[in-house]
């Protein structure tokens, strides 16, 4: 169906057997869930000594396909071809035996075990660590993965890691690589370091890589072919080079709706173009004389005896959207609980409008002004078994209750005036939390925090899981919030969302602000360096 | 004050001390190597209690047939039996650990009480068996190689614990699945099978743990004999960090402690109230326990359930 004779790839001497089939084929692959079709008619070729890119939105079939392609989900139609034979893949374990691997990003590596016990797991047979030892080491040499079998793994970072679990599939010599998302964990140093290690593994041995991404970028320098999904189907496949990234975004999300972010990203638009988001957010730039938050030198020690938060000093100023960037797991999420009451400090202060607010008691940051949509929704957004009306009122009950008995007349009239004002499609106030959907349960949580008028909204990677539809929606209510004066602190690990939303944006790495740069003067690899560390400033 | 210490040098000169400490620390440690590999896999096994003591009422129905090693089978089977119960309630129908090993430890007190009373086994004390030159180290010397026979079988279990447990491929995956059942699982190892296993483990020696028991200190089997042993067994494992060298370090400290509630008044030291003595350990397993019980690191995934499927 594609062309494959391209003479700008090197790579083609290796992988060019043009002759033989190609080591992989999933052809018109169907697969329902109830009325749902995940993947319609959907054909797939991975060839030897190439990676294939697919890309596409949340639910729009990639994740079902390769299940279906390690044998985690089993098709209703279709044809799995291996090297041009027919083959039933039925459950991982088949997979394997057929040389196909998948590298998890998440849940397969044991922290208190070292980098060979882990190598080790899920072998059979008398345990010889000599030799697992060994060959791990023999690996890493290989590929250049600067892997010490004797580490233990919770003594690594999140790059090292996945170098593990690339190991632990490389170790069985698999003739396909299935990688789903490899870099949401991953600074852009580590993902180059990865992506540069695939290649080696590519060229060198002439395996077939399946790269799932929903980052343009990243499938445009690293992918040889790309394959685009759209609602369970294929809407565009053929090889990447020559391919523009305005092109495969329009395919991808099949309307044109603002691409800034995925223009921004890889710097096809200057961002110091961006159309002002908000009108007020102008005059943040020359700061009111009272932030909305200040925080001054935060420290917090977790139990373990790691420093979580080590001098963190920020202020977010009224109607302007800060943006917190950085590689997870750098303080972010202990930012978010102290903002929502959840942690005390150990020193350090937060002000709230020019006022202190004690840290760690429960409600007293919200009582204070600060409103937060929480990093996970499920786990402390909402309560999922309460009603939607229950949801929009569980931070403030004294808003629909007299005497600590609560007004239900009251409640589901407010809820409906909240259900319309920010849309969110549900059958009513008694409709239940779980049969929302990801971005209509977000919509709740938003409404909650903002009904509330807060002095601060804090929003944590507000738009994690959602789609695009859903996420152009929030960021919309973040900038309405801040044309209103409200002070937005915006925690993500998207680089995209941060650099598309702020007015100011600030680099969090290891527990403080290591420096900070208005919209006007963004310097992408400055920032980059920044996350990882590379390129502590000034402060 | 002087005679306070001189007290203190009669008590800690006194070989009976130290032999008596072995023999409650042997049956502690019989119980928490088997528990630690329970702990290691993620299960906080209470039944241990219920285990020790069908194994010590196995043994003494057990010796009138069968012997010392009759009877020691026996109550293995009988603590696998508990053992059994135990894990396939935990890890097959996922009902809380806790609740099934509090009820195994009432059932089976209620069962032995009810077999004790209906008719009586006859058992006895196992002979001391001196072993030549090793027997002489002044102190120590008797505690640890004048002693019944039976205490001498836990020498070899301890390290074989360890070499399970730290150079074997089940060990290294029980030790997997308790830190990360879903990552062991995405590794395919069946992790609640190997959690079951673990507590089969730990049932053979808690009931090994009850038989020892009767054969090296009563003889006669009655329904106090284990009397928590169960519970202090499980704190030693606590005491010890989830480490062999630290919990048979515990099982020592606990066995020790005991000694002195007997030592003391045997001595002829009235002034402490016998009372008082009785309750000494369990005050300092308390104390022991709070000071150590958040300094040390447990298993990650310790006493929770694993479901498939489940984040």
């Amino acid at each position: 169906m594609t062309s494959t004779s391209d003479a700008s790839f090197q790579n083609d001497m290796v992988g060019g057997e043009h002759s033989s089939p190609p080591t992989v084929e999933l052809i018109d692959i169907t697969k329902r869930f109830g009325q749902i079709v995940a993947c319609d008619r959907v054909s797939l070729t991975l060839r030897s000594g190439k990676i294939h890119g697919i890309l596409g939105e949340n639910g729009a079939g990639k994740s079902t396909l390769m299940k279906v392609l390690i044998g985690l989900v089993l098709p209703d139609a279709g044809q799995i071809r291996l090297h041009g034979k027919p083959v039933q893949i039925t459950d991982p374990i088949d997979a394997a035996t057929h040389g196909i691997a998948m590298v998890h990003q998440h849940f397969s590596l044991v922290e208190a075990l070292t980098v060979w016990e882990n190598v080790a797991l899920g072998d059979v047979g008398r345990l010889d660590h000599r030799h697992v030892r060994e060959r791990v080491a023999q690996i890493s040499e290989h590929y250049g993965l600067h892997i010490n079998p004797d580490d233990r793994i919770s003594d690594l970072s999140a790059g090292m890691r996945q170098r593990v679990e690339i190991i632990k599939c490389l170790r069985r010599d698999p003739q396909v690589l299935v990688f789903d998302e490899p870099t949401s964990v991953l600074s852009p140093s580590e993902s180059e370091f990865l992506f540069a290690a695939l290649r080696r593994v590519v060229q060198e041995e002439g395996k077939a890589v399946a790269l799932v991404s929903h980052k343009l970028p990243e499938i445009l320098s690293v992918t040889d072919e790309v394959t685009i999904m759209r609602d369970g189907k294929v809407v565009r496949a053929g090889e990447t080079a020559g391919t523009a990234a305005s092109e495969l975004a329009r395919a991808m999300v099949g309307r044109d709706v603002v691409l800034r972010r995925e223009h921004a990203a890889f710097g096809v638009m200057d961002i110091n173009d961006k159309p002002t988001p908000s009108p007020v957010a102008t005059t943040a730039a020359a700061p009111s004389p009272s932030p909305a938050l200040r925080l001054v030198d935060l420290h917090i020690t977790g139990r373990d005896g790691r420093a979580l938060l080590s001098g963190l000093t920020l202020d977010v100023y009224p109607g302007e959207i800060v943006g917190v960037a950085g590689v997870e797991d750098n303080g972010q999420r202990t930012l978010g609980d102290v903002l929502s009451s959840l942690v005390a400090l150990d020193s350090g202060k937060v002000e709230v409008a020019g006022i202190g607010v004690a840290t760690g008691r429960a409600g007293a940051m919200a009582k204070a002004g600060i409103g937060v949509i929480p990093e996970d929704r499920h786990d402390s957004g909402c309560v999922l078994d309460f009603t939607v009306a229950e949801n929009l009122f569980i931070a403030d009950p004294d808003r629909v209750s007299r005497r600590g008995f609560m007004n239900v007349a009251t409640m589901r009239q407010r809820a409906e005036v909240l259900i319309r004002q920010f849309s969110i499609n549900c059958t009513g106030p008694n409709a239940p939390m779980w049969s929302l959907s990801g971005g209509n349960q977000q919509r709740v949580v938003m409404a909650r925090e903002l009904a509330h008028d807060p002095k601060v909204l804090v929003a944590a990677q507000p738009t994690h899981g959602l789609d695009v539809g859903a996420i152009e929606y929030m960021s919309e209510q973040l900038r309405n919030a801040a044309a209103t004066g409200v002070g937005v602190l915006l925690i993500s690990t998207e680089l995209e969302e941060v650099l598309d939303l702020s007015d100011r944006i600030v680099v969090i790495y290891n527990g403080r602000i290591v420096g900070e740069m208005s919209k006007g003067h963004v310097d992408v690899e400055r920032l980059g360096m920044l996350m990882t560390g590379a390129g502590e400033s000034h402060e | 004050m002087g005679n306070f210490f001189s007290a203190l040098a009669d008590i800690f000169t006194n070989e009976s001390l130290y032999r008596n400490a072995m023999i409650v620390a042997v049956v502690l440690m019989f119980a928490a190597s088997g528990e630690l590999v329970a702990e290691k896999a993620g299960t906080i096994n209470i039944s241990l209690e219920a285990m020790m003591l069908g194994g010590a009422y196995a043994a003494a129905v057990g010796q009138a047939r069968g012997g010392v090693w009759g009877g020691l089978l026996l109550a293995a089977l009988a603590g696998l039996l508990v053992a059994a119960v135990q894990a396939n309630m935990s890890h097959r129908l996922s009902a809380d650990q806790f609740v099934v090993g509090l009820v195994l430890n009432v059932l089976v007190l209620g069962i032995v009480g009810f077999l004790v009373g209906s008719n009586e086994p006859e058992s006895h004390v196992v002979d001391r068996l001196k072993v030549p030159v090793l027997s002489e180290i002044p102190l120590i010397g008797p505690a640890l190689f004048d002693q019944p026979w039976v205490l001498y079988l836990v020498y070899p279990v301890v390290p074989a614990i360890w070499f399970l447990l730290y150079r074997t491929r089940w060990g290294l995956e029980v030790r997997a699945i308790g830190e990360d059942p879903n990552a062991s699982d995405v590794s395919g190892l069946s992790v609640n099978k190997l959690r079951r296993q673990t507590i089969y483990l730990t049932g053979v020696l808690a009931g090994i743990a009850g038989g020892y028991f009767l054969y090296a200190r009563s003889g006669r089997f009655e329904d106090s004999l284990i009397g928590g042993r169960g519970y202090i067994a499980i704190a030693a494992v606590i005491f010890g960090g989830w480490t062999l060298k630290g919990s048979v370090a515990g099982c020592v400290a606990f066995g020790l402690v005991g000694s002195f509630v007997l030592t003391i008044p045997s001595l002829g030291y009235k002034a402490i109230d016998p009372a008082f003595l009785a309750m000494a350990p369990n005050v300092v397993t308390v104390v022991a326990m709070t000071m150590f019980a958040k300094r040390v690191r447990q298993p990650a995934a310790l006493a929770r359930p694993f479901i498939r499927g489940l984040k």
